[in-house]
């Protein structure tokens, strides 16, 4: 860092000068926005259909109206960036994506742990994890927009 | 006490060298700092006796005379979303309110292999989802400025309980983590200083991921000094992090802050961060530091970023995809809160979510999804990450003109609690993270520091941000500012 | 550009018998989806040990069951085994891959998604060139070349024992690195598709990247199969899962074949759905439909950056693609050409001897101690296959060498025995007899009648036993002469050398 190095000779004031005067080294206004409202694509309304993909992948159980609302507002904004221009321009994953990929040797060093693995599980047997029975599709409600809040 | 309580980590550990107070009473201070200044809720749990047990142990290697680090016997706080084994680790929801991990974060590790001593672990918004520390099952953190029991200002978000156990004195450091500015924001409105490193310096192992992609641990300090102790401590390759750089770690040695200039050094102004809902008093700081720099020889020049707004709505998108993909594990089987439910799996995996995560976190999961589906993927995730690329161009372009960049962290000082949440937890985040996003996106290091006193007595910080692996300059500019500004700490 | 793709199917299906299994009416089209399990110490992102059969989730690290805050590290082995399989099956290694998460939830997938590469696999666009023939079914071997589409790493999942009212889970197996291959559907039957499976398990364990016990699930076939009328489009096609031997692949597809057949002969459709093989029935029936409505939402791995490899003298990468290559042995193809071009065997016979390690293992050896390379194949695979499978033996449990059919070989040349004598000796090896041929001949006196003067004396004593046959010789009917040898080869129980018989039976009718 050649500036610190530069510094430790000084041949004028070691205190810092402070002066305030009118100048405006920061942008006076705030700048512009480029997205147009206008522009923007009309609201998406969910339908029933996609209400209950989103649940069964979802499972937190959230099929009321204000959920619905909430990712429907999630939806607008997110529409914001459908203006913005990438032609030509490669999605970016990583920032490590130019260093190669770490790899480990064929080696047994981890496992052999079992108590601590089953440790906070809430229910075992016999060594096993415990699940229900299958996976039966969660019940298709009536009305998949009911009013109250399911949710806690 | 109090003194030494809010001074830097160098005078404690001259001290404890000295004999002249041990690390167990040291500790002691601090819990009971902690305990006294409880009704600001920075802590989820005290580690009285792990932290105990850490000080014994210190103080053997005192009185043997031991090779001992600039960190041993120094009481540090960690964010209730790394890993400490046998301590629980909850990440302030109902699903891990019980988790008690059986290893720990390597950050904390190494901490621990310095000879660090924990206080307990901080508060935070669920699941790191979050910019006020409000969204807790355990309440909210309230900022130590400007407190009063009916109306107080919030700490930020969301290692809000980090920043406010450093600002008052209960640790001498804390580790949050940053993921769209949760190190920097609550650093900024509490008056301390956040530093988030570059993505790929520290470990992320034990961190409980937010957005794989983005997440940093963070570091709190009252002094940059005591920032650049830690990072020296933590930072490095993990062989067990696939995302962390190999190339060897250099401690960073600061100069001290006399021996600082800033002569010919090349400062950006990005213009597109002066954005709407910019607070007057926060931009006139930003001009008087910038003004301070031009005087003191550096060369202050505006610049443009033109992606800069766009980073908002990128990493809503992005945030909500990996939160989904992230959030998927929590099902109750193996850990975690598991709902009384037998008759099929995805039943007993809804009840338990639905218990488990409260609503901000299930709305992400549910609109994380949705951007995922296979035919929305196209539209909104894979333009989101088209603009990050954008985004990250422009601190490249940025890098040809100028060696750092001079914003505000946050647009404003601390809101007022009972204003803050009139808004829902997007449209806050939305606006809070404006500046410090980008630096997530683009994965450059960044770094909060308070420079005075708002005329409501609360703190008004600016960031610095450099180019990847430029944390000696950005640190070192800090320390110069800091040594200038002297910003007064929470009485 | 189906189009396209059903005149290249027309070229290939002029070259290829038809096969018997598949009515006239209609074409069957198969492809094929295995997941053959890595054969390495470890797990692909994590430590923990790969071993089958190991105590209930005692193999499971606290990223294998998805505790938070835990991270992948590729495991470089298993690197080295996918891109030794995508060379020795002719496919383009990618020097970049990447990971992706495929998401689904099941309670043997702790993390919610399964870490896989959709998006750029490790190889794509091999071939495997294999012959398909099935003594009984087939009269001669021919060519089949399947395109393989993409090779790809992914991790495979725990495993669930269904009770009736709760599944009990055991992650031993989550983690564990499995390759997928993708076939193209060039296939047009369950022979065809066994043929390749075979070609496929032999490959592989050449080259050691799989053990391929199909009991134990190391090698998992999936077949896609659908049938459509000559001309017309490719029709639905369903899914059949739980193959658990090379026998069931060609019994599963073939059983799919008859009922799509039968379905849509009378009037019905079929379903693009998921079905189960049931071996004991063997039938397809339709599993649970656990995808209903799936969406997988592929997103990138974000924990995993991109992989490189290094191909050609670059240096940067993990492991280097020519190094590997070097490392591949002589592969089945290899070994065909061989036996034909240095042993002058017939193509079905070099198949045979691909098809059976241990006894391509024994021919190796033989040929070492007798150049008489026909007449090994003939013991191998007519003399001992035969009385191995007709006592329902095990090749791999008789403690049989080459050595010792070379020197039956030798016995033979030397007319010390004939081939019956062979078939004796090979009898009483596999049944644990350590001693050498040319011991039990000894012991057993099994030599060959070679010796004139006894032949003659045997022969006389046929004639004179037989002086109705011998009159109807003497009026002509020199047929009956076969008649006369049959019973001198029975009288002394084969053990005379038939070759010196006719001579001196003819010697000695003619003095009558």
């Amino acid at each position: 860092m050649n500036y610190i190095s530069r510094s430790i000779v000084r041949l004028y004031c070691t205190k810092p000068r402070v002066i305030l005067n009118r100048k405006y080294l920061v942008p006076k206004y705030p700048a512009q926005s480029t997205i147009d409202a206008r522009k923007l694509p009309e609201r998406t309304k969910i339908d029933a259909n996609t209400i209950a993909l989103l649940e069964r992948l979802s499972l937190v159980d959230c099929a009321n109206r204000q959920s619905i609302e909430t990712l429907e507002e999630a939806i607008a904004f997110a529409d914001q960036i459908l203006q913005v221009n990438t032609e030509g321009v490669e999605p970016l994953v990583t920032v490590l994506e130019d260093r190669p990929l770490v790899v480990r040797e064929d080696e047994v060093t981890e496992g052999n742990r079992r108590a601590e693995v089953l440790l906070n599980a809430s229910v075992v047997e016999d060594e096993y994890f415990v699940a229900p029975p299958g996976n039966i599709p969660l019940e298709a409600r009536e009305n998949l927009l009911h009013e109250e809040e399911k949710c806690n | 006490m109090d003194k030494l309580l809010l001074s830097n980590i160098r005078n404690a550990r001259k001290l404890l060298h000295e004999n002249y107070i041990t690390p167990k009473d040291l500790l002691n201070s601090c819990l009971t700092q902690a305990k006294d200044t409880n009704h600001l809720n920075a802590y989820i749990t005290l580690t009285e006796d792990e932290g105990n047990k850490q000080a014994k142990q210190s103080l053997e290697r005192y009185q043997k005379k031991e090779a001992t680090s600039k960190l041993d016997g120094i009481p540090i706080a960690i964010k209730d979303n790394f890993c400490t084994a046998n301590i629980k680790t909850t990440c302030a929801s109902k699903m891990l309110e019980n988790f008690v991990p059986t290893y720990n974060a390597t950050v904390y590790e190494k901490l621990l292999n310095a000879g660090a001593v924990l206080v307990g672990k901080t508060n935070l918004d669920q699941f790191a989802m979050g910019s006020g520390t409000i969204d807790s099952i355990y309440d909210s953190t309230k900022n130590a400025w400007g407190y009063t029991e009916d109306d107080y200002y919030i700490a930020g978000g969301s290692s809000g309980g980090s920043a406010v156990a450093v600002a008052t004195g209960s640790c001498f450091a804390a580790l949050g983590s940053d993921t769209g500015g949760s190190t920097r924001n609550p650093a900024s409105y509490c008056g301390v200083v956040g530093l988030k490193p570059t993505y790929g310096l520290v470990s992320r192992l034990g961190l409980i991921p937010l957005v794989n992609s983005m997440d940093v641990p963070g570091i709190l300090t009252r002094t940059v000094d005591d920032c650049v102790l830690i990072l020296n401590t933590i930072a490095g390759h993990d062989p067990k992090d696939s995302t962390t750089l190999t190339k060897p770690y250099k401690e960073i040695l600061l100069p001290s802050s006399g021996k600082l200039s800033v002569k010919g050094l090349k400062i950006g102004i990005p213009k597109e961060y002066h954005c709407k809902n910019l607070d007057k008093e926060v931009l006139d700081t930003w001009n008087d530091v910038a003004k301070l720099l031009d005087e003191n020889g550096a060369v202050v020049k505006e610049i443009s970023m033109v992606n800069t707004e766009h980073s908002i709505v990128c990493y809503s998108i992005l945030n909500q995809c990996e939160v989904a993909s992230n959030m998927a594990r929590y099902d109750g089987i193996e850990f975690g809160l598991r709902a009384d439910e037998n008759s099929s799996t995805e039943k007993l995996y809804a009840t338990s979510r639905s218990h488990g995560f409260n609503e901000v976190v299930r709305n992400r999961i549910l609109t994380g999804n949705y951007f995922l589906l296979t035919k929305n993927y196209e539209k909104y995730f894979n333009q989101a990450l088209k603009v990050r690329r954008l985004i990250s161009n422009d601190f490249y372009k940025a890098w040809e003109d100028v060696q750092v960049l001079l914003t505000p962290t946050t647009l404003s000082t601390a809101p007022k609690y009972k204003d803050f949440v009139k808004k829902t937890n997007r449209d806050q985040c939305a606006m809070q993270d404006f500046c410090t996003q980008p630096a997530n996106m683009a994965g450059v290091p960044a770094i909060s520091i308070p420079i005075k006193l708002s005329k409501k007595g609360l703190p008004i910080s600016l960031q610095i941000m450099g180019r990847n692996l430029s944390e000696p300059m950005i640190l070192a500019l800090a320390k110069y500012i800091e040594n200038i500004v002297k910003f007064p700490g929470v009485k | 550009m189906y189009w396209i793709h059903l005149i290249k199917r027309n070229i290939v299906y002029s070259n290829r018998q038809y096969s018997k299994q598949v009515s006239n009416k209609w074409k069957s089209v198969v492809g094929l989806e295995v997941h053959a399990q890595i054969s390495s110490n470890s797990k692909l992102f994590s430590g923990s040990s790969n071993e089958f059969a190991s105590p209930v989730n005692n193999n499971v690290s606290l990223f294998d069951c998805s505790i938070p805050g835990t991270l992948p590290v590729l495991n470089k082995k298993c690197v080295e085994a996918g891109i030794k399989t995508a060379i020795a099956l002719n496919c383009k290694v990618s020097p970049v891959s990447m990971f992706d998460r495929k998401h689904y939830f099941y309670a043997d997938i702790p993390a919610g998604y399964q870490i896989t590469q959709q998006r750029a696999p490790l190889a794509l666009e091999g071939n495997l060139e294999f012959q398909v023939f099935t003594p009984g079914i087939h009269k001669k071997p021919y060519t089949v070349n399947a395109k393989i589409k993409q090779i790809q790493l992914e991790q495979d999942s725990g495993k669930s024992l269904h009770e009736d009212d709760r599944s009990l889970v055991d992650l031993n197996r989550a983690g564990a690195p499995l390759m997928e291959l993708v076939f193209d559907p060039d296939l047009s039957d369950g022979e065809e598709a066994a043929a390749l499976i075979k070609e496929l398990v032999i490959i592989l364990q050449r080259i050691g990247t799989c053990s391929c016990k199909m009991e134990e699930g190391a090698l998992r076939v999936d077949a896609n199969i659908s049938i459509h009328k000559p001309g017309e489009p490719l029709g639905v096609r369903t899914e059949v899962k739980n193959i658990g031997s090379i026998r069931g692949v060609a019994g599963a597809i073939k059983y799919e074949i008859k009922r799509q057949i039968k379905v849509l002969e009378s009037g019905g459709r079929i379903v693009n759905e998921t079905r189960a093989w049931e071996a004991t029935s063997k039938t397809t029936l339709p599993m649970r439909d656990k995808e209903q409505q799936q969406d997988y939402r592929y997103m990138p791995e974000p924990n995993l950056p991109p992989l490189h490899v290094a191909i050609g003298p670059i240096k940067n990468g993990c492991v280097n693609v020519d190094e590997i290559e070097k490392q591949i042995p002589e592969l089945p193809s290899g070994t065909r050409t061989r036996l034909i071009d240095d042993f002058g065997l017939q193509l079905q016979q070099s198949i045979i001897l691909v098809n059976n390690p241990i006894l391509l293992n024994m021919f190796e050896e033989a040929v070492k101690g007798s150049t008489n390379y026909q007449l090994l194949a003939n013991l191998l695979i007519n003399e001992l296959l035969t009385i191995v499978n007709k006592n329902n033996m095990d090749l791999e449990n008789i403690l049989v060498d080459g050595k010792t059919f070379s020197e039956i070989a030798s016995l033979i040349n030397d007319n010390q025995i004939n081939k019956n004598t062979a078939k004796l000796i090979i009898n009483e090896v596999i049944t644990g007899d350590l001693k050498s041929p040319a011991e039990i001949i000894e012991k057993n006196n099994w030599i060959q009648i070679s010796d004139v003067a006894q032949i003659e004396k045997i022969c006389t004593n046929i004639l004179n036993e037989n002086k109705d046959i011998v009159e109807q010789y003497k009026k002509g009917k020199t047929k009956v002469f076969n008649s006369l040898m049959g019973k001198v080869a029975n009288n002394s129980k084969q053990m005379i050398n038939m070759a010196l018989v006719p001579e001196i039976m003819k010697k000695l009718l003619s003095k009558m």
